[in-house]
């Protein structure tokens, strides 16, 4: 009698204690098969041959560490990353806080102006890519040729193929893209401050361009951590504008190191050499992350 | 220190007129208190004097001289807001001393002087805290020193003390008072209530609708109301309204009890005999016990509320709800009948169409 009810219970009491797991296996197995058995799987590639063009996977020590950091380009790379990303960022920011301010106020108008101001942002890098590209091009562009107009001399710069011009196109093209986000994100910040911290400032003799230097960009201190660190985050692993106007030219020029490893391992095939890079790359961008949100962590909010 | 003169005053917002004809003249070291509704334009008014708003029409004058179009950091004045507006990102003492840094004046006289203004306001141990590290008081006396550190003409206090809770309210209630008489500096204060109207004022400035209702010392106001809005404005718990007529017997009410008036009172009001007013009386002067030459009123006590020493009991006369304030033991209880004792040397009759108090 009391025998099937108290399997029963015991049954409802296992399935309480474990129905949980059940309901987030799929999750975690698809974890683990994409992310974790991959990922596991790279440290062993790290150290065993794992190129198309050479066979077998012996083990070889260190020596796809060496081959990356011996090899120029990747050096290059990293150089064209972080110039790359300190520019932009750094444009990006300035353009972004100038049209922070100037729209912070109502005016006519301002929901139309806002609203055009942040469309590149809902656009993918590729087709931002290539619709610059159209317009940089050589030589049935218009870039050229507006620029002959207003300085009444021919103008024949190879934008997407003769430095320093392919570094400036492609800073172009990001800090259009880009800037939106920087804005919308300090002007939230600045919709934030206390309107009558102004008050207050006014009445202590402090207005203008002191009452921005003491009290807009201390309020605002915060916001601009947030959005740097989220565009540094997003700048250092630059590829699709990149892929699409310079492919990397001329020659290795404007290699960024997502596109140096991309063509390491997706175009020369040698795996393990792009795997060992890709750690390397890693290991650096996680110490600016770690510094970045640790600063980003002690900017509390006021 | 100086006198502020305000004339023929108006405000718009669009086409929102909130400020609508202000004159006003207030003497150098004067507290000034302006009180009044919600929405009835005495922020405005402050914020006007302060020069945060432009006036739309007339002129203000602080120590003589016009100041419309003085900027506000030109006008010597200090403000001290509703939710304190201290600058989050600077310590107690940079907020105090922000004023004088931004005015260029020399670091050890900003520290002087900042540690002074601290003492005053017994807030020198928090000089090194961060806004968000202090209490709402701590807050708002931090706000109160950054006005004093500038030893301004004129202090403006925008409902100082709205966000605080009751005790401490009173708290610092007293403080600014005695700040007041300590630095005898004009000032001129906001508030919606009533009682920091009448404890702070040296004259009280009561406002509605954009225009002053009436002005003068706490008491004239208390005492002699020139309008149903001041007296129903001033004074705890609120003075009862009883519609009623007056004859040459007295008082009619709506019930037919009569309440006989003294015979300076009947010839005083003679011309309004006949008519329909309102009886206004306070419930301090409503007494239970019968007080010799006033005539009685016959009620049922229908609502009593202890508060310790005074009980506040209501019942009806002529169908109107009547509160008085009773001596804790002769309070009664519900459903007791009573006889009331009117003070008649403290009575209003107003005018129920324009709200005017009779006789004055």
């Amino acid at each position: 009698m009391s025998a099937p009810a108290t399997r029963f219970d015991a049954l409802s009491e296992w399935s309480d204690r474990h129905f949980k797991w059940l309901l987030v296996a799929p999750a975690v197995l698809l974890i683990l098969a994409l992310s974790v058995y991959p990922l596991l799987f790279s440290v062993w590639v790290l150290f065993v041959n794992y190129d198309f063009t050479v066979p077998g996977h012996g083990f070889v020590g260190l020596r796809n560490f060496t081959r990356v950091l011996a090899d120029p380009v990747a050096r290059w790379s990293l150089w064209v990353t972080i110039l790359l990303s300190t520019i932009n960022v750094t444009i990006e920011f300035l353009l972004g806080l100038a049209l922070a301010l100037a729209m912070v106020k109502s005016f006519r108008g301002r929901g139309l102006i806002m609203s055009l101001l942040i469309i590149p942002l809902f656009i993918s890098p590729v087709i931002v890519g290539q619709a610059w590209a159209l317009l940089l091009q050589r030589p049935f562009g218009p870039t050229n040729y507006v620029l002959s107009q207003i300085l009444g001399f021919e103008v024949t710069i190879g934008w997407l193929t003769q430095a320093p011009w392919n570094f400036i196109a492609l800073v172009l093209a990001d800090v259009w893209q880009w800037t939106p986000f920087m804005f919308v994100i300090l002007l939230a910040g600045l919709t934030a401050i206390p309107p009558n911290l102004y008050e207050a400032a006014e009445l202590d003799g402090v207005d203008g361009w002191r009452a921005f230097w003491w009290i807009t960009l201390p309020q605002l201190g915060p916001m601009i951590m947030l959005a740097i660190t989220f565009r540094i985050l997003d700048a250092v692993r630059l590829f699709d504008t990149i892929f699409v106007m310079t492919g990397g030219g001329p020659g290795t020029n404007t290699y960024s190191s997502s596109f140096y490893l991309y063509t390491l391992g997706f175009t020369q095939f040698h795996l393990s050499e792009a795997t060992a890079g890709a750690w390397m790359f890693l290991v650096i961008t996680a110490i600016l992350i770690t510094f970045l949100v640790r600063r980003l962590l002690k900017a509390e909010p006021t | 220190m100086a006198h502020v003169t305000i004339k023929g005053l108006h405000k718009h917002f669009g086409a929102v007129h909130v400020v609508k004809g202000i004159d006003l003249a207030i003497a150098d070291g004067e507290f000034t208190v302006l009180v009044g509704p919600s929405g009835c334009g005495k922020s405005t008014l402050l914020r006007t004097v302060a020069g945060l708003e432009q006036a739309s029409e007339g002129t203000i004058e602080i120590g003589g001289k016009v100041v419309n179009d003085t900027r506000p950091r030109d006008r010597d004045v200090a403000m001290v807001f509703q939710d304190y507006a201290l600058y989050p990102h600077m310590t107690v003492a940079q907020n105090i001393g922000f004023g004088l840094r931004a005015r260029n004046f020399p670091r050890p006289e900003i520290e002087t002087r900042v540690k002074r203004a601290a003492k005053m306001l017994n807030i020198d141990q928090l000089l090194d805290r961060l806004p968000r590290q202090l209490s709402g008081g701590q807050r708002q006396r931090v706000a109160i020193g950054r006005a004093i550190v500038r030893n301004p003409q004129i202090f403006l206090f925008d409902e100082p003390l709205s966000n605080l809770d009751a005790q401490l309210r009173d708290e610092m209630r007293s403080e600014i008072k005695r700040l007041h008489q300590e630095l005898g500096a004009t000032m001129i204060y906001v508030t919606h209530d009533q009682i920091e109207a009448m404890t702070l004022a040296d004259r009280i400035v009561l406002m509605n609708a954009g225009q002053i209702e009436q002005s003068g010392t706490p008491l004239e106001l208390y005492e002699k109301p020139r309008t149903r809005f001041v007296a129903g404005f001033l004074g705890s718990p609120k003075i009862n309204f009883i519609k009623a007529r007056l004859e040459n017997a007295g008082i009619v009410f709506a019930d037919g009890q009569t309440l006989k008036l003294p015979a300076v009172d009947a010839q005083r009001y003679a011309a309004h005999a006949g008519k329909p007013v309102i009886f206004g009386i306070r419930p301090q002067h409503i007494d239970r016990a019968p007080m010799t030459g006033s005539p009685h009123i016959k009620s049922t006590v229908d609502l009593v509320q202890p508060t310790g020493a005074r009980t506040y009991v209501t019942f009806t006369i002529g169908g109107e709800p009547v509160m008085a304030e009773l001596d804790a033991h002769d309070a009664g209880k519900p459903g007791d009948e009573i006889a009331i004792a009117l003070d008649l040397a403290h009575f209003l009759l107003i005018a129920p169409e324009n709200g005017n108090v009779l006789g004055r």
